[in-house]
């Protein structure tokens, strides 16, 4: 199945960790004898999409249901739940059972919880007079391969309910999937943190490892050298603004939903009337290894290359005799067909949103709302917006952009643009406003703006940026390099020492800790800026960073990532760890409150 | 504590929505409003909920008077729009005096909505 992307190249053994989930819920399911009814509710089943295939699944003797407040049909005698814990999905399962106990079915229930098992579920089964019917039990998955540097946590609240609800389970829950992480691959021992979250995370990591120690006598290498947590908190700009690379445009027009896009069959090229068509998206398909990354700029060039050289090679095919290998060659070109065709379709549906004006025109006054030089004519073409309707979310991106790097609005136009926005679209959004208001991402002018020294002090705006081939982040934004990668290229090179005037104009502390052997107390001695040669693994592989991103990174960031591995001067290899992948509409839409 | 208990009453006619009864969601939305007004940070959300009062009993009346439920939980900007689409131009000349639409966004929408009537003709003269 293509949907579940090849983690042989991974610089990491993503493999084994995804063997390892794969191999538990096998366990789980063989120790439930005989055919059975396997439930998944439908926020889960696609991360469990991206770990097992469903072939297994069937082996297994498993029927295959998702999770709805309908009584369930089925033959089988022994259902099994797997859910998250989540109070509504109780409320499902207890209706189920109470259909089945009016009917006279006797069923075995059982209930896995991912990844662990929440009191307050329990409770309500304990109120509906059913638990004494249920087996419970948990299923440890706390982190899932996206692909062969991307892990994410799946927790698409994360930062939702850090900032507005003031619940931070999620960091208890990164902690304990870090820590796991530790079990296989050893204690890292450099670990840096920018904001609130990342540092509280660091304090529970250090406790886990103070309680529950791993041994780090089994290993003679130490496989992750850095770990560096970084808050979304800290840079609530670079989401808001439009990605530009080929798979973070991808995500923002059709949104990439586990690894993979579902578009209408007649963009694919197929004739199929009204049928939508799943795209799996990941490095298992080579071409787009090579240009998901790209500026979406240089991907149309790339294909249209492409596409003429394969021509040409068909071209001297049928008009000259060719050897035998030279046939070869040409047949395992033809072989990347079907891809070249997969994206070309997908390209050029893309740039039906990008020729637009009112596309490049957005674009424009993003450049200039991040240059933070002309505050009036972005307050006038935002009010524009709204006067004209525009879809919610996108004016939102806008406005908040505006208040973060402005550091709120004067109080006048504050009011007046919240009023403007609940006549446009409605008095019911006044709880997503308010939402917003607390985590502060739209909010009052209360001091003067640092955006300017912070902008200037890490180079965010680079002139003249190549995107063809470029020589600095800012080329996956045309022009713009993200703040959050930005710190962390510096964390990379030097720690935070360095940039310490910078960081305290961001949001929340930042922390340094060296963890060492058995002490459990961290040293918060400076560390020595990292030498390439000490740190280099025996076998020529580079050591590894890996970057937590609390709250979400979006693809753009990625690919920045990406691109400083990739060049000569950096001495790491670089994995992304994440909440979730987001976009600035997906993270903005956590926002909302679901009423009704 | 206050405020949340304000909150809770503005989510609450959120829930019933589209439900007939109107009367009872504008009542509670009126004791969010008077709630929140006891507290002085919170005079625009009071202000908010007075509006929404308000837009919510013309929105009544306006369904009553056209036979048509088209307007509950519609947005000012779309109520207006709806008026001007219907022709029932003194309507939405009267919920725009009302809310007090400012020119500016005034204009946007009886482009708008004269265009999706593809009224050119006043659009024209307009």
């Amino acid at each position: 199945m293509a949907q579940i992307p090849n983690l042989d190249n991974s610089p990491l053994n993503l493999k084994a960790l995804r063997d390892q989930s794969q191999k538990e819920l096998v366990n789980i399911l063989r120790s439930i004898r005989g055919k059975k009814c396997l439930v998944i509710d439908k926020k889960l089943s696609g991360s469990i999409s991206l770990v097992i295939q469903t072939s297994i699944l069937v082996e297994h003797g498993v029927e295959l249901r998702l999770l709805s407040p309908e009584p369930l049909q089925t033959e089988c005698t022994k259902v099994v739940y797997l859910v998250h814990s989540n109070l509504n999905l109780m409320s499902f399962i207890c209706s189920h059972i109470h259909s089945d106990v009016t009917k006279g079915l006797q069923r075995e229930y059982h209930i896995y919880f991912v990844p662990h098992r929440g009191v307050d579920c329990e409770k309500i089964l304990e109120e509906e007079k059913v638990h004494h019917l249920i087996s419970i039990g948990e299923y440890p998955l706390y982190m899932i391969p996206m692909d062969e540097d991307v892990l994410s946590f799946e927790l698409d609240y994360s930062n939702k309910e850090c900032q507005v609800d003031g619940n931070t389970s999620s960091l208890w829950h990164i902690a304990k999937a870090l820590h796991k992480l530790e079990f296989s691959f050893g204690v890292i021992p450099n670990v840096r943190a920018k904001g609130k979250a990342s540092v509280r995370v660091a304090d529970i990591l250090n406790r886990m490892q103070a309680e529950e120690p791993v041994n780090l006598s089994d290993r003679s290498t130490l496989e992750i050298n850095t770990l560096i947590l970084i808050d979304r908190e800290v840079d609530m700009v670079t989401p808001m603004c439009s990605q530009l690379t080929y798979e973070g445009l991808l995500d923002e027009l059709l949104h990439i939903n586990n690894g993979s896009v579902e578009v209408e069959s007649a963009i694919m090229g197929v004739q199929q009337e009204g049928k939508k068509i799943k795209v799996p998206l990941n490095s298992s398909d080579k071409l787009f290894k090579e240009i998901r990354d790209l500026n979406f700029e240089v991907v149309v060039q790339v294909l249209r290359q492409k596409a003429t050289a394969m021509k040409q090679d068909y071209t001297e095919m049928t008009t000259s005799d060719q050897s035998v290998s030279e046939l070869k060659d040409f047949v395992r070109k033809l072989n990347s067909l079907p891809e070249m065709t997969r994206h070309i379709n997908l390209a050029q549906h893309l740039s039906t949103f990008t020729s637009k004006q009112s596309f490049l025109g957005r674009l424009d006054m993003e450049h200039t709302i991040v240059e933070a030089q002309s505050y009036d004519i972005c307050f006038e073409y935002i009010e524009e917006s709204i006067h004209k309707q525009e879809p919610l979310v996108s004016v939102l991106r806008l406005l908040i952009l505006l208040s973060v790097t402005n550091y709120g609005l004067p109080k006048k136009h504050f009011d007046y643009l919240r009023r403007e926005l609940l006549h446009s679209y409605g008095f019911e959004h006044i709880a997503l406003l308010n939402n917003l208001e607390k985590a502060g991402l739209l909010k009052k002018q209360e001091t003067k703006s640092n955006w300017p020294t912070i902008k200037r002090a890490l180079q965010l705006v680079v002139e003249d940026t190549d995107t063809a081939n470029p020589n600095d982040i800012a080329y996956v934004f045309s022009g713009y390099a993200p703040l959050s990668i930005r710190l962390v290229q510096h964390a990379v090179r030097s720690g935070w020492r360095p940039i310490e005037e910078i960081l305290k104009l961001l949001p929340g502390p930042h922390s340094e800790t060296k963890r060492g052997g058995f002490s459990s107390s961290p040293s918060y001695d400076t560390l020595q800026g990292a030498s390439a040669a000490v740190n280099k693994v025996a076998d020529g592989r580079r050591s590894l960073v890996l970057i937590v991103f609390i709250g979400g990174v979006t693809f753009a960031e990625i690919a920045a990532l990406r691109f400083l591995s990739a060049q000569e001067s950096m001495a790491y290899d670089l994995i992304v760890a994440t909440t979730k992948i987001i976009s600035g509409n997906t993270l903005i839409e956590t926002y909302m409150e679901n009423m009704g | 504590l206050l405020w949340k208990e304000s909150w809770e009453m503005g989510k609450n006619p959120m829930a019933s929505k589209g439900s007939p009864l109107h009367g009872p969601r504008i009542k509670l939305i009126e004791k969010a409003q008077s709630l929140f007004a006891e507290t002085k940070e919170h005079t625009f959300e009071s202000k908010a909920a007075e509006e929404h009062a308000k837009l919510l009993r013309i929105q009544h009346e306006l369904e009553v008077s056209t036979k048509q439920a088209i307007f509950v939980d519609s947005s000012i900007s779309d109520t207006i729009r709806t008026c001007i689409v219907l022709g029932n131009h003194r309507a939405a000349m009267r919920v725009k005096a009302e809310f007090k639409v400012s020119e500016k966004r005034w204009y946007w929408l009886k482009v708008f909505a004269l265009a999706t009537i593809r009224d050119w003709d006043a659009l024209e003269k307009f």
